[in-house]
């Protein structure tokens, strides 16, 4: 569950304390000091009173409050009393008939009976058909209770993160490139980098919006300094497993090149005017020494260029790959002998938007002066483009035209239009109608720029005030005038799109959804649900894949995940971008296609390349491009547990972890975090009597620590039923001279194997892992931590998606309408 | 008897009138004449410059002691500078050996040396060094300048993973430790070092970059009054936020205030074209940097630099003077003559970088002196006899205002360098009592 982290750790140390603290002071009361055992041993402690339990207690709508509470006092009260308090709470203060006041506790309650982790083993329980019912009767009065008070919690003042501004700046000023680089990376709250309270604002960042800014200002205008720079692009590419020389690649390297194209890379490169530029191509120097970039494998060529967004790129020709006189790499010494003839030339094609503007000719092998051997297939490095040169002029570009709305001209002042022109962009940087007091002290930036300079630039110096203006960079909400601290109210309509856009698009409302709230009808249910299901289909929907999934699924890790090239020699660049590929692709296609959430634990369909095909052994599936397709269920590639990336990032760089895949299930698709280890844990050993053991051995001598074990008996059944999928998610049928045994026992003793068992516990708990998913989705839709009076909100989002099957458009609705988002407190003043 | 008159600070000013309004440029505000140049003899600076995988050293240390010594091979590029530098032999970096960690030297005696502290050996995210000279002395200099402290570097961040048999590749791209865990990684562009210094904008004329300063403050008043406005509609939570952008706000007004009270907004810079990249050669990169280096030390941005010649494990060959080789396998040398002779070319080209840095601070104004006579200068390598991994003897040497120049010094047997460093912090009035494995102070090299 999401609530604060302190309670949240509380809340996952429940079960280990109601065990293991509580058996022990039951234990000492008893006159007998059982340290630490409690857990470990099923019968250990006595409760205090032994009473009998009927056959069945009141249910349903015989059973009063008073027997509600009744319930409670005997089977929970041994523990969860005025003097223990185990937990934190007792059942004392606790009110059947206003859950109102102690909603953290009930909702505490209902979740571990609901796990059934409460009463914990070896302590009465009531029958089950009494648990049942008392589950039930809660979780409809919590919700009643939620719809009784509404309850939106706080929504602190937010600020953009850096992917938000830099949706923002493209979104406002039409101009394509991603300026997220530029600014520091946002630290991270509930697992996500957009939560309200921890989105601070320090000097370092202010100076760089304010840099950034004006690097924005200059280019969209198209008022940049004229002066030739340089901007590099670093192909992304492994070592060898030895850690010297880069590999080159002998397939496609990108979808914006040539199709019959080998190696090579292409960016998006920002042209600030019409001009000429120099494309610089480095390639390896192919010798078995060399990581570096140098100037003696650079090759350039003079392009002209339009001003805008130009994807610049450098390859290879696929059938002019191999030198046949390449000699194979040795290992004695650095400086084997030079291949013998001439070098022959191969074509390196350039090319500027797809298309190819210039062939250079470069030798095979390098003759570089530092040249030790060609063992290596030549392939680029890094491009970069060096200019501007013979400037033309500004251009005509999407920028400038989003800009310039007006030009200043006989009947139109410069003044006149500088204030239509930053009305305009006013109005939709700070999303809301723009007043005089607006654009005021706009104007003023506007002239201290116009003055020794044009209207240009001081369009230019007024935007890039706009860019830092808190306006823009928080957002902001407000309160009906006259309303009373901690009365609660709907968002305005403008609000409202704000809140929506920053969630589906992680930007700022477009101009449908700016003009469907100020004609104050997105409060309309139908034109609601219109405007969220036209947002999921706009490709900056794709803003979800990358920063919730991304967060939630943890993909983000990958690009920092570094699998051990010895054992793992499968595993580069190449492969760990196919792995991201498919498992955004699989997270977009979702949501476009409003598909069902369950997809998530067992679709039939994903997403390959040929390079990803074969790492899963599908047939068939041949080139770089990737493509849809039905999985054989014998493969157990459904699914996110069935996928390389979700594999790879719950996994250590050597081998797997049954711990870490074990979290990351009860995390993210449970919603059942487990608390982070106790300090001092011993590092496992691998090997007993000189012996290797086999993870599982090692596993299970780390669980017969009863401390460890409370946790772990969760996690690592979980863990273990995936351990045919090695840590780059490859299957495996041994590990460590032995079979793999994927078979495991859940607490309660449910015994399952393999993916497909897990698959099958997984389902049979779908309404944990819709409520998992809707606690995390709403988090990030909310910037905030979940607390305990959401709770209601979340389930009402399961009850309503449950109808048509959990479809991802009724999960995003469920929340668009929820409380929570739909609905603001006061504030004290 | 001249009494200098205190600058009033605008940010005083602007606290006691309870507003965020940028204010005219009062006169009392700008310093007198004479308390500027009091203000220039105060100040003092201290620059790094490293020199990658170790040293020939039978071509490095000057055979004699004290002040009679024949410039050695390597040295020779300094002789101009005869006067203003000593060499220094016999400091160690005993914690850079391996004590139990086995290979990585390079990996280890980066890392360890303007720390003293024996790195742990990593490549994750658990790093763990010290503190650094530089950045001991840039806490208390920081203060009075824009920049803290410069890190700069001519190879770029090695591409991936361990740049030294399991030591991290944080440890070898930089010298910079502002904790134990937070390695300040060195800039190799000049464009970014620029950009940083000066702006984004194309010119460095005192009215150009006054211009953007005012520019600069005029967007910040705007924010300022667009916060306080929109501060009035918030709840208390809210405005408590807000803060914290209003306060960083302040923070650039007084970095800006700091610019216009006479430090770099005042001193007129010599004309500098807005770098376009990494240039080709490395001494063409290595004089644009050091330019750099020394533009900000003139425009009294920073007080504080280190320099890396080259990153340790440094494979960057020479065609240039003749050296095809790899400088790393190179200086594996087998005590091969021919490859010796190649890795004194090398060495000598890098003291070559120094003696222009030397050049550069003594025909630089400062005040009514030059820089060198504010500057510290403390250049060396921290392996000596590459071949051997050595961590001892290291080739050293310190130069500017301080020191005791044109003599070679040894310091007893198993001094640890950073007892010297101690003292060079004392000598720049930063007082310290322990840097990594310090013992003592060693003094002997100041004036």
């Amino acid at each position: 569950m999401n609530f604060k982290q302190h309670k949240h750790r509380k809340l996952g140390r429940e079960a280990a304390f109601a065990a293991s603290v509580c058996g022990l002071a039951i234990a000492a009361f008893g006159g007998t000091a059982i340290l630490g055992h409690a857990a470990a041993d099923p019968a250990p402690a006595r409760p205090i009173t032994a009473k009998i339990v009927p056959a069945t207690l009141p249910m349903g709508a015989d059973a009063t409050p008073a027997d509600r509470k009744a319930m409670l006092t005997r089977f929970c009260a041994g523990c969860h009393n005025d003097k223990l308090k185990v937990a934190g709470w007792s059942v004392t203060p606790l009110d059947p008939t206003n859950l109102n006041a102690n909603d953290a506790t009930w909702e505490k309650i209902l979740r571990r009976l609901s796990l059934g982790e409460m009463p914990p083993k070896g302590m009465p329980r009531p029958p089950k058909a009494n648990i049942d019912d008392f589950t039930h009767w809660l979780a409809a009065s919590l919700d009643a209770n939620g719809v009784a008070n509404p309850n939106p919690g706080h929504a602190t003042l937010r600020r953009m993160n850096r992917a938000e501004y830099a949706n923002a700046v493209r979104d406002l000023l039409a101009i394509d490139v991603d300026f997220s680089n530029e600014l520091p990376v946002d630290d991270t709250g509930y697992g996500f980098d957009n939560i309200a309270d921890v989105l601070t604002v320090s000097p370092t960042l202010m100076d760089r919006y304010i840099n950034v800014a004006g690097k924005i200002s200059r280019l969209a205008t198209g008022q940049g300094s004229r002066n030739p720079t340089t901007v590099d692009y670093r192909i992304p590419k492994d070592l060898f497993a030895n850690g010297f020389g880069v590999p080159s690649y002998n397939e496609r390297a990108s979808d914006d090149l040539p199709l019959d194209s080998r190696g090579g890379g292409a960016f998006k490169f920002y042209a600030p005017f019409d001009a000429t530029y120099t494309i610089q191509v480095f390639l390896n120097s192919n010798t078995s020494t060399e990581n570096e970039i140098s100037a003696d494998n650079r090759y350039e060529v003079k392009v002209p260029l339009k001003a805008g967004l130009r994807t610049i790129g450098a390859s290879f020709r696929k059938n002019l790959a191999l030198d046949a006189r390449l000699v194979e790499p040795t290992t004695d010494g650095d400086r084997p002998g030079k291949p013998e003839g001439d070098p022959v030339p191969l074509p390196l094609d350039v090319s500027v938007d797809g298309a190819r503007v210039n062939t250079l000719q470069v030798p095979s092998f390098s003759t570089g002066p530092n040249v030790a051997q060609a063992f290596y297939l030549r392939d680029v490095m890094q491009i970069s483009v060096v200019g501007p040169y013979d400037v033309r002029g500004a251009g005509n570009t999407p920028s400038r035209r989003r800009i310039f709305v007006c030009h200043p001209s006989g009947n139109l002042s410069e003044n006149a239009c500088a204030e239509k022109i930053l009305a305009n962009l006013a109005h939709h940087a700070y999303r809301r109608p723009v007043s005089k007091a607006d654009i005021a002290p706009l104007m003023k930036i506007y002239h201290v720029g116009r003055k020794g300079a044009d209207f240009e630039h001081g369009i230019a110096a007024a935007l890039q005030a706009v860019l830092v203006s808190p306006n823009f960079l928080f957002m902001v909400e407000g309160d009906p005038a006259g309303s009373k601290p901690g009365s609660v109210h709907r968002l305005s309509d403008l609000e409202l799109a704000t809140r929506l856009s920053f969630f589906l698009w992680s930007s700022i409302p477009d101009d449908q959804l700016l003009s469907v709230a100020e004609h104050g009808q997105l409060h309309d249910p139908k034109v609601l649900r219109a405007q969220v299901e036209r947002m999921l289909v706009d490709p900056k929907s794709k803003a979800l894949t990358d920063n919730f999934g991304g967060q939630w699924l943890y993909l983000r890790r990958l690009e920092y995940q570094k699998p051990d090239r010895r054992a793992f020699p499968d595993f580069d660049v190449r492969l760990r971008q196919a792995m991201l590929t498919e498992t955004n692709m699989f997270f977009d296609s979702i949501v476009h296609n409003n598909s069902s959430i369950l997809d998530f634990l067992d679709a039939d369909y994903t997403f390959v390349n040929q390079r990803l095909a074969e790492h899963y052994g599908i047939s068939g599936v041949r080139g770089t491009a990737f493509r849809k397709v039905k999985l054989d269920p014998s493969l157990h590639r459904g699914g996110l547990l069935g996928q390389a990336s979700i594999l790879t990032v719950t996994s250590y760089n050597n081998r797997t972890s049954v711990v870490l895949r074990g979290k990351w299930i009860l995390e993210n698709i449970l919603a059942a975090a487990p608390p982070p280890p106790p300090p001092n844990v011993p590092q496992l050993n691998d090997a007993k009597n000189g012996k290797t053991m086999t993870i599982r051995e090692q596993m299970e001598m780390h669980r017969a620590n009863p401390v460890c074990a409370s946790c772990h008996t969760k996690m690592d059944p979980l863990g273990f039923s995936l351990e045919n999928f090695d840590a780059v998610g490859a299957w495996r049928n041994a590990y460590a001279g032995q079979l793999v045994d994927a078979s495991a026992v859940l607490p309660d003793g449910t015994k399952f194997a393999g993916p497909q068992g897990l698959q099958d516990i997984l389902l049979a708990r779908k309404q944990q892992f819709v409520e998992a998913f809707t606690e995390k989705l709403m988090t990030y839709a909310l910037g905030r931590g979940l607390e305990a009076y959401d709770m209601p909100a979340v389930r009402a989002v399961r009850y309503a998606a449950e109808k048509d099957g959990y479809r991802i458009n009724d999960v995003i609705m469920g929340i668009v309408t929820s409380v929570p988002f739909d609905m603001r407190r006061t504030p004290e003043k | 008897m001249i009494i200098p008159r205190k600058p009033l600070a605008r940010r005083a000013l602007l606290r006691g009138m309870g507003t965020l309004l940028s204010l005219p440029l009062l006169e009392a505000m700008i310093p007198s004449a004479n308390a500027a140049e009091a203000a220039a003899r105060a100040r003092k600076r201290l620059q790094v410059i490293y020199m990658p995988n170790g040293m020939d050293m039978d071509n490095f240390f000057p055979k004699e002691l004290g002040e009679n010594y024949v410039m050695p091979l390597t040295l020779k590029p300094l002789e101009p500078y005869r006067q203003r530098f000593a060499v220094i032999s016999g400091l160690d970096h005993a914690q850079a050996e391996a004590l139990g960690d086995g290979a990585g030297d390079h990996g280890r005696c980066c890392g360890s040396y303007l720390t003293g502290v024996h790195v742990k050996k990593t490549e994750g995210a658990d790093l763990k060094s010290g503190v650094s000279l530089d950045q001991l002395v840039a806490k208390q200099f920081g203060e009075q300048t824009q920049i803290p402290s410069l890190e700069l570097g001519l190879d770029p961040p090695s591409l991936v993973g361990s740049c030294d048999s399991g030591y991290s590749c944080a440890y070898t791209n930089t010298l910079s430790w502002a904790d134990a865990s937070t390695p300040l990684p060195v800039t190799t562009n000049p464009r970014d070092v620029f950009e940083r210094l000066f702006g984004d904008s194309d010119s460095l004329d005192p009215k150009g970059r006054m211009a953007q300063m005012r520019r600069q403050a005029s967007i910040l008043d705007f924010v300022a009054e667009d916060a306080k406005r929109m501060s009035g509609k918030l709840g208390a939570d809210d405005r408590r936020k807000l803060d914290e952008y209003m306060s960083s706000v302040r923070d650039i007004e007084k970095r800006i205030q700091k610019a216009e009270a006479g430090g770099s907004g005042a001193v007129a810079l010599p004309a500098f074209a807005h770098p376009a990249g990494i240039p080709d050669t490395f001494e063409e990169h290595a004089k644009v940097m050091m330019d750099l280096q020394v533009l900000a030390m003139q425009a009294d941005l920073t007080r504080v630099g280190t320099f890396m010649v080259g990153r340790e494990v440094s494979g960057r060959s020479y065609p240039e003077i003749e050296v095809p080789d790899a400088h790393h396998p190179l200086s594996h040398h087998g005590n091969d003559p021919e490859k010796l002779a190649k890795l004194t070319k090398i060495n000598t080209l890098h003291v070559a970088q120094v003696a222009y840095f030397l050049k550069r601070i003594s025909e630089t104004s400062d005040g009514d002196a030059k820089l060198i006579d504010s500057t510290l200068v403390l250049a060396g390598a921290a392996l000596a006899d590459p071949n051997r991994h050595e961590h001892r003897n290291l080739p050293t040497i310190v130069a500017g205002g301080m020191v005791k120049g044109g003599t070679h010094i040894r310091a007893e047997k198993g001094t640890p360098m950073t007892n010297a460093m101690l003292s060079m912090m004392e000598a720049l009035g930063v007082r310290e009592d322990k840097l990594g494995d310090s013992t003592g102070r060693y003094g002997a090299f100041l004036a």
